[in-house]
């Protein structure tokens, strides 16, 4: 049986997990390609016009699955294990999908404040009509496969402070930092321009909880995921030297428009030249190239 | 910061909501509070608020700013805002982010951002007022009681609008009374006003067992029910001999918040379409057009914020909905930019549709 990925959106949430996880159950697995124009195409001509950019994307990815593959595999991701959610609009994912698609979807909730997230694997295992044992054992190898690229993320993170270019840091969703053609090409324009980007989610956080009244700080104790993800590594790379900030967020992102406030604030109280980009399927290159361009030239 | 509010007398200002502004005006002034009510919504405060608020933002947040400014010019120096109504959604950042942008324009305000829990309400009010509990016990039964009278009212102008003989008399009814609700301030004197107001709406003449095409009205709370912020699609259906049905109201929404079942009956509904929430009334969205639809209505007005974030979700399932049983389907999204002429335009042609539907299938039965 062949079951398919959409490369795209809550793929990034955890990347290359749910590919070995059905692999080592013993399924094929088909990743949808990388972004591309005609998978952007179809997404937009399908999709609500008012929905944000990333989802359009998805939506391409999912059309580009359609009678590819047996089954499409898009999870409901309601929380995290700290009990944060996600973003509302992925809450829907699998009951649009089943409007767009022949292809039967296969879907569990994931939600740790409802049920424990050990229980939800085997209740999707016995859709898959697999038993708990190899669930258990395949979940337990993809956890395993997963720490060891954040390990060696970890090592990346801490070798490009050794290099002596000017470092910019990339403030985003994971689905907008690495889809190389959502963001344009981002990483490679800013190599070009002699800058070290750093992803805003290899910075590495310490374990140690700090408890403080939400009160005293200068951000609201966000309820997503991501804004309390982003917000604390942007707390946690100020301690390190950085010449320069740019957030890239996909056209009518509306949790963006709340993050970016205090995202920015951040910065500019720190005195770090700070650009915001928004990406949508109209963006283009060169308009993108020249800020690009004077903002790299601002900070050196 | 706090002994600066404490020695100068707070002036409560808050976020407007349709005709229920009214009703929260007095709410406050009961609790022994001076109150400045928030500018009723046009295009200039629209306006205002846009160029201050974040531009990606939606649409309310831009509206309730814009009214709180002219208030403050006035001297009002604190704003209530509710958080987290709307679950998973924006709503919840509204007073944090608001907060944020009146201070950096240099207003200095204390801004008073409480969830929605009965002990939270208390303690923020409890904050500002010191009234007793008696006393807010008392406020929040008259409250209530406008409320009431406010809604039963739309209710009533609903169905008397397509029906009146002499055009615009329930209209001219509806402000009359929403006004005179709005002077009451001793709760002794409400079933007087009530009863004299309820006269007055049936000396309304209207044309009875009239055969009219029925139109619900489903989406966004704050979008549904003002409207100084939909165009008046209320009216502009009525006038046009369309009846105009809508369920989101403030009651609706509270007794929801309290009463947990009616989301349980919701989700067992809407379960072939969609299983999870969304956040905001998403859901509801939905179950209200299926409802609509057993209730063989002849058309479905869907309205929200741009960019709603739970009204965007379901809408492709709205749309699904629509095709597969054909019922006239209109969906506004509303921002600054929208011009009263587009949806004007819109309208026209929805009502064209609207009528047709309904002839067609009136012969057929």
């Amino acid at each position: 049986m062949k079951i398919g990925i959409p490369k795209a959106l809550i793929y990034w949430k955890r990347p290359y997990f749910w590919e070995n996880f059905f692999e080592n159950l013993g399924f094929e697995v088909l990743l949808s390609p990388k972004t591309n124009k005609e998978i952007v195409e179809i997404g937009v001509k399908v999709s609500d016009p008012e929905t944000c950019f990333s989802n359009k994307i998805f939506w391409g990815h999912l059309l580009w699955l359609d009678r590819k593959c047996d089954l499409i595999f898009i999870p409901r991701l309601k929380a995290t294990e700290e009990k944060l959610e996600y973003c509302p609009k992925l809450f829907g994912l699998p009951d649009l999908a089943k409007i767009l698609v022949k292809t039967p979807i296969l879907t569990e909730t994931f939600d740790p404040r409802k049920g424990k997230t050990k229980k939800t694997f085997e209740k999707l295992g016995r859709k898959l009509k697999k038993n708990p044992q190899k669930i258990k054992r395949a979940l337990e190898f993809a956890i395993l496969k997963e720490k060891k690229i954040k390990e060696k993320q970890k090592e990346d993170f801490f070798k490009k402070f050794q290099i002596k270019k000017k470092k910019i840091v990339l403030i985003s969703h994971p689905y907008n930092l690495y889809d190389d053609y959502a963001n344009l090409g981002m990483e490679d324009k800013l190599k070009k321009l002699e800058a070290e980007p750093i992803f805003i989610e290899e910075v590495p956080i310490g374990k140690k909880k700090l408890r403080v009244k939400s009160q005293k700080l200068e951000y609201p104790k966000f309820h997503w995921e991501f804004g309390k993800e982003i917000i604390e590594k942007i707390q946690e790379i100020l301690k390190y030297k950085i010449d320069g900030a740019i957030e890239i967020s996909s056209f009518n992102c509306g949790c963006d428009s709340v993050l970016k406030e205090f995202v920015e604030k951040a910065f500019k109280k720190n005195k770090i030249p700070f650009l915001y980009l928004i990406i949508d399927e109209h963006t283009g290159e060169a308009g993108f190239q020249t800020r690009l361009e004077a903002f790299i030239d601002t900070i050196k | 910061m706090e002994t600066t509010h404490q020695s100068t007398k707070p002036i409560i200002t808050f976020a407007r909501f349709g005709n229920y502004t009214s009703a929260f005006k007095t709410l406050f002034e009961n609790l022994g509070l001076k109150v400045i009510p928030p500018e009723k919504t046009n295009s200039r405060t629209i306006a205002e608020g846009a160029k201050l608020a974040p531009e990606m933002f939606c649409f309310p947040l831009k509206v309730t700013l814009g009214n709180y400014l002219p208030a403050l010019r006035k001297g009002a120096n604190t704003i209530f805002m509710v958080q987290n109504v709307g679950g998973s959604c924006r709503q919840r950042y509204y007073g944090v982010i608001q907060d944020k942008l009146l201070k950096e324009n240099g207003w200095e305000i204390n801004f008073l951002d409480f969830k929605a829990t009965p002990r939270d309400i208390y303690r923020k009010i409890k904050e500002v007022s010191g009234a007793s509990l008696w006393q807010i016990l008392k406020a929040a039964r008259f409250f209530f009681k406008k409320i009431g009278l406010i809604e039963k009212l739309e209710k009533m102008a609903q169905y008397y609008r397509p029906r009146e003989i002499e055009k615009g008399i329930t209209d001219k009814a509806l402000t009359e009374s929403v006004f005179k609700i709005e002077e009451l301030s001793e709760e002794k004197d409400f079933p007087k006003l009530k009863s004299k107001i309820l006269r007055n709406f049936s000396k309304i003449q209207i044309e009875e067992n009239k055969n009219l095409p029925k139109v619900g009205l489903i989406g966004e709370i704050y979008t549904v029910c003002d409207p100084t912020i939909n165009f008046e699609v209320e009216r502009k259906l009525g006038n046009e001999r369309i009846e105009v049905y809508r369920e989101m109201s403030i009651i609706y929404h509270i007794k929801k918040a309290i009463f947990p079942w009616k989301d349980w009956t919701i989700q067992r509904k809407i379960m072939p379409y969609l299983k999870s929430t969304v956040g905001g009334h998403g859901r509801d969205a939905i179950y209200e057009i299926l409802h609509y639809i057993k209730e063989d209505f002849d058309g479905i007005v869907h309205l929200l914020p741009f960019g709603c974030m739970p009204e965007i979700t379901v809408r492709p399932i709205l749309e699904k909905i629509h095709q597969d049983s054909g019922i006239p389907f209109l969906s506004l999204s509303l921002d600054e930019q929208v011009a009263e002429a587009g949806i004007n335009t819109r309208l026209e042609a929805f009502v064209d549709v609207v009528k047709n539907y309904h002839k067609i299938k009136s012969k057929k039965t």
